[in-house]
């Protein structure tokens, strides 16, 4: 390795190719190589939406010594497994980056299809020999992305080892003899990058030293909610699939039942919802997970759970909308669904993570809050959330309670068992089914303190306030971030308001300003419902100028805050259906900040 | 609903069930179903039945959707859950995915059943949940005061059909037996020996047992599913009727003009929590397989 034990990595790489080329599978190995290596890593990929056929897939992994808030822009190098994909992305590689290319296909190019004649000036040309040694080595050109991962790790002299263990890993299930030609291929090409070329205008660097014994792991958003699930003691899991949520139960489907938990995969979302509540009324740890258009079948369930107190989670993945809308595409726009969507008064929890760490913190807290509060908690990720990944250390120590819920004390049992009675904090000692005296039918309609039917209005506004009122305590759940302010202190010239996946670009963006001297700062709000009202409002007044970005086109987080506070603020909506970019967010910090100082 | 001028009539009722020692199981509520309505002898009916399979009362869950027939759990003493309309199925599935120990009744109207909540029934069905499904059939949406249901009869006049019914009723017990309920038997309301006798039998089975109940509604149907008709229509299975043939069932429930009452077919199989266990049993395997 090049001396350079006090460089700080921070390289992105860039896979592009058809589904047929093994694009996602060489990204996936070269992070988790990373990982291995002891890097920080923060990956997502973007996959045509059809199953079959020959669509573009592209791979993006950014290298880090320090974890990165978010994928940049620009890459490094773009890999091109498949140069009429690729072409259209070399303008994201940067001044002075690569392009690692074929440089002998197998047909004739057109001129013009070859990707090489595409380099913008001040870019440098990999050509390589991928087919070449993939057919020298495995005899077909199916190894051409292990070939094209050996040429890197070389370009850059990384270590072979890491590489050496994951692509044993993958082929592990297979025939020896496919693992060991792809380990040739994969050291030959290594040795010909070596000597062909140097990427001596980037240094890799060394990765931090971790915490001695601390165990770091690369996983998804959805792998997140999966072990915060588990760590938070599931018992039930009723889901029908949706994108970009079904993988939360297709990971629990294998891992619940070998902690004796149970997973149905019911006729659709409605009675995975309805058998949420069911298990959740019948005392068990319960949740389902899904996308927009099965949240929008939920709604009347929801309305149930919050109306009977019983408590459940709920996982959205968002995905562009409205309707089927834009399945493999990422987007937030659910939030108005998840904080208001329903009949009547019915104010739920709802948390929205910002980072795969997040993700896993907010699904086991969501159990402790369901069950301490008697509510459905909604947990809102998205698909640039739930699929991508990041190296994150989960804390040895599981850190959710098993059993939050509030019991009758010693004095109550043996008095006739009210299910609603008022309480100081709103919130009534639960019983379950099986339970001596406690006995309580529950029901959708309003109701007095047993349980019975009752409309009276005077009776409907106690119980409204006390559904209300239960969640504030919420706000104050221990162990749980529920808003944090980043970047410059006290009063600023421009402050970042963000929520969900959007946050990690918007950390990017405030930390850049920061360098070029704009004083600001952002914070995120991850509870959006009860929203923590006071610390929005202490932001609002810190900063001259507020700046609201988010994945929606309507501004939906913007319209929740603007209800509830009346200064002026500004609002940036994209829907590309991709994360938002970096650059847009700093453009409209830097205006925003010219717009202080000129007015001052 | 219907009109309440008559509390002599639910005295008297409440006095019979005092007097059949049943009373602990019936719930302090005065039922707000019309005198009258079939529905009052069903809750004798699964009073009786609980008391002799000597249930304790705390391990029962009476699941319901939205309707008149719906209200059921309010009127019993034990635990309940009066959810959504069509909704009783599923909810009642996770009630005994989360706990297999509890007795689950689940209990709709044939609204409730048929139209809104049709798409649940298939699925408990064939997964064999262990529980009781009761619907009571009155032809009608009795709450919502008179309109069409999915087994309303041809011909039928109501206040969405005034120009008469159009569409064929549906065959409830047809589409069980192709379900593939594993327990599936008819009762009839005015006659409450042989009801409570039925849900016995169906509480007992080990499986998803399906209980049609046909039952007047007194105030919005004068016409059609009426106590006097019903009684010159029902009759009884058989005596020699093989509950385990399947295509005799099939027969006996195309016969929808002399509705046979009985227990149509019943066959013994793993329950979804049996097929849950071994789900685990599986998972166990293959982790010790991995880690050994
Ligand atoms: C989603 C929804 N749609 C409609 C209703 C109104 N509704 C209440 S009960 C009912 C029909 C009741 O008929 P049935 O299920 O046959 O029961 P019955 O009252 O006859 O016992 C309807 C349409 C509702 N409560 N919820
Ligand atoms: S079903 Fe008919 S008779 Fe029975 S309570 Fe309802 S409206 Fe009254």
């Amino acid at each position: 390795m090049i001396d350079s034990a006090m460089t700080e990595t921070d390289i992105q790489l860039m896979f592009c190719g058809s589904a047929g080329d093994g694009t996602i599978a060489v990204g996936d190995i070269f992070k988790r190589a990373m990982a291995e290596a002891g890097f920080k890593v923060l990956a997502f990929d973007i996959y045509p939406p059809e199953i079959r056929g020959f669509g573009k897939c592209i791979s993006r992994v950014r290298v880090t010594s320090r974890q990165a808030y978010s994928l940049k822009h620009q890459s490094d190098i773009l890999v091109s497994l498949n140069d009429s994909y690729a072409i259209p992305h070399v303008s994201e590689v940067r001044d002075f980056g690569g392009v690692l290319y074929d440089q002998a296909p197998i047909s004739a190019m057109a001129e013009g299809e070859h990707i090489s004649g595409h380099l913008q000036p001040g870019q440098l040309p990999y050509g390589v020999s991928m087919r070449e040694v993939s057919d020298q080595t495995t005899g077909g050109s199916k190894a051409k992305n292990i070939v094209a991962l050996g040429f890197l790790a070389g370009l850059y002299d990384m270590q072979r080892e890491p590489f050496h263990q994951i692509i044993r890993d993958k082929f592990k299930h297979k025939d020896p003899i496919i693992s060991e030609s792809n380990l040739l291929a994969f050291d030959t090409a290594y040795d010909e990058g070596v000597s062909t070329f140097r990427l001596d205008f980037i240094e890799l660097g060394t990765p931090e030293r971790q915490d001695i014994g601390s165990k770091v792991q690369m996983m998804t958003g959805n792998a997140a909610v999966v072990r915060g699930c588990l760590d938070a003691g599931l018992e039930t899991f009723f889901g029908y699939p949706i994108t970009p949520a079904t993988s939360i139960m297709e990971d629990l489907a294998t891992d619940l039942p070998m902690r004796g938990g149970r997973l149905l995969q019911t006729e659709d979302e409605i009675s995975a919802i309805a058998a949420t509540i069911g298990a959740g009324y019948a005392g068990a740890r319960a949740a389902t997970a899904t996308s927009g258009p099965g949240l929008a079948l939920m709604v009347e369930m929801l309305g149930l759970g919050v109306m009977a107190e019983v408590p459940s989670v709920i996982f959205c993945s968002q995905r562009g909308g409205p309707s089927t809308g834009m399945p493999t595409k990422t987007e937030q726009s659910d939030l108005h669904l998840a904080v208001f969507g329903g009949a009547g008064d019915a104010q739920r929890i709802v948390l929205a993570p910002t980072n795969v760490e997040g993700a896993y913190k907010c699904a086991g807290k969501a159990f402790e809050m369901a069950e301490r509060y008697q509510t459905p908690v909604i947990v809102l990720l998205d698909l640039y959330l739930s699929n991508r990944y990041e190296t994150v250390i989960l804390p040895r120590q599981n850190p959710f309670e098993a059993d939050s819920s509030k019991k009758r004390s010693h004095q109550e049992r043996g008095v006739p068992y009210h299910r609603f009675s008022f309480t100081d904090d709103n919130v009534s000692p639960r019983t379950v089914p099986g339970e001596e005296g406690g006995i309580h039918t529950v029901t959708g309609l309003e109701h007095n303190e047993l349980g019975r039917p009752n409309d009276q209005p005077d009776m409907h506004l106690k119980m409204s306030e006390k559904r209300h009122n239960k969640l504030l305590g919420a706000l104050d759940h221990p162990g749980i971030t529920i808003q944090k302010r980043f970047g410059d202190e006290g009063k600023v010239d421009v402050g970042i308001l963000g929520w969900g996946s959007t946050f990690g670009e918007i950390l990017e963006a405030m930390l850049v300003a920061q360098d070029e001297g704009i004083s600001c700062s952002a914070m995120k709000v991850v509870m959006l419902s009860p929203l923590p009202l006071q610390p929005v409002q202490e932001f609002f007044s810190d900063c001259r100028e507020i700046l609201i970005p988010e994945l929606n086109y309507e501004g939906q987080f913007a319209n929740l805050v603007g209800s509830a506070i009346s200064k002026p603020f500004t609002r940036l909506n994209r829907v590309p259906g991709v994360p938002m970019r970096v650059a847009d967010i700093l453009d409209e910090i830097r205006r925003l900040a010219a717009q202080v100082k000129s007015a001052a | 609903m219907g009109n309440l001028r008559q509390p002599v009539y639910l005295e008297e009722k409440l006095e019979q069930v005092r007097e059949s020692g049943r009373l602990n199981i019936r719930s302090k509520a005065l039922p707000t179903w019309c005198p009258g309505c079939g529905y009052f002898s069903i809750v004798d009916g699964v009073t009786m039945a609980i008391n002799q399979l000597q249930i304790n009362q705390k391990d029962v869950t009476v699941v319901s959707g939205i309707g008149c027939a719906s209200r059921f759990p309010f009127f019993l003493d034990t635990y309940g859950f009066h959810t959504l309309h069509g909704r009783t199925l599923p909810v009642a599935t996770g009630i005994k995915v989360a706990n297999d120990d509890l007795t689950v009744l689940a209990i709709g109207g044939d609204g409730d059943a048929f139209a809104i909540g049709g798409a649940h029934i298939p699925h408990a069905a064939r997964r064999n949940v262990d529980i009781t499904y009761m619907v009571f059939d009155n032809g009608i949406y009795g709450l919502t005061k008179g309109q069409t249901s999915p087994t309303s009869v041809l011909g039928f006049t109501t206040s969405t059909s005034p120009y008469q019914n159009q569409d064929r009723p549906l065959n409830p017990l047809l589409m069980m037996l192709s379900y593939d309920a594993s327990w599936i038997g008819q009762s009839y309301a005015g006659d409450p020996r042989h009801l409570s006798e039925m849900i016995t039998q169906a509480i007992a089975h080990r499986g998803f047992s399906y209980l049609h109940i046909l039952s007047p509604c007194v105030t919005f149907d004068k016409t059609s599913k009426t106590y006097s008709n019903l009684k010159a229509q029902v009759r009884n299975l058989p005596d020699d009727h093989d509950s385990s043939d399947r295509m005799a069932a099939i027969g006996y429930s195309m016969d929808v003009d002399t509705p046979p009452i009985g227990l149509f077919y019943k066959e013994s199989r793993p329950t979804l929590s049996d097929k849950l266990d071994l789900i685990v049993d599986k998972a166990r395997g293959r982790n010790a397989r991995a880690s050994g």
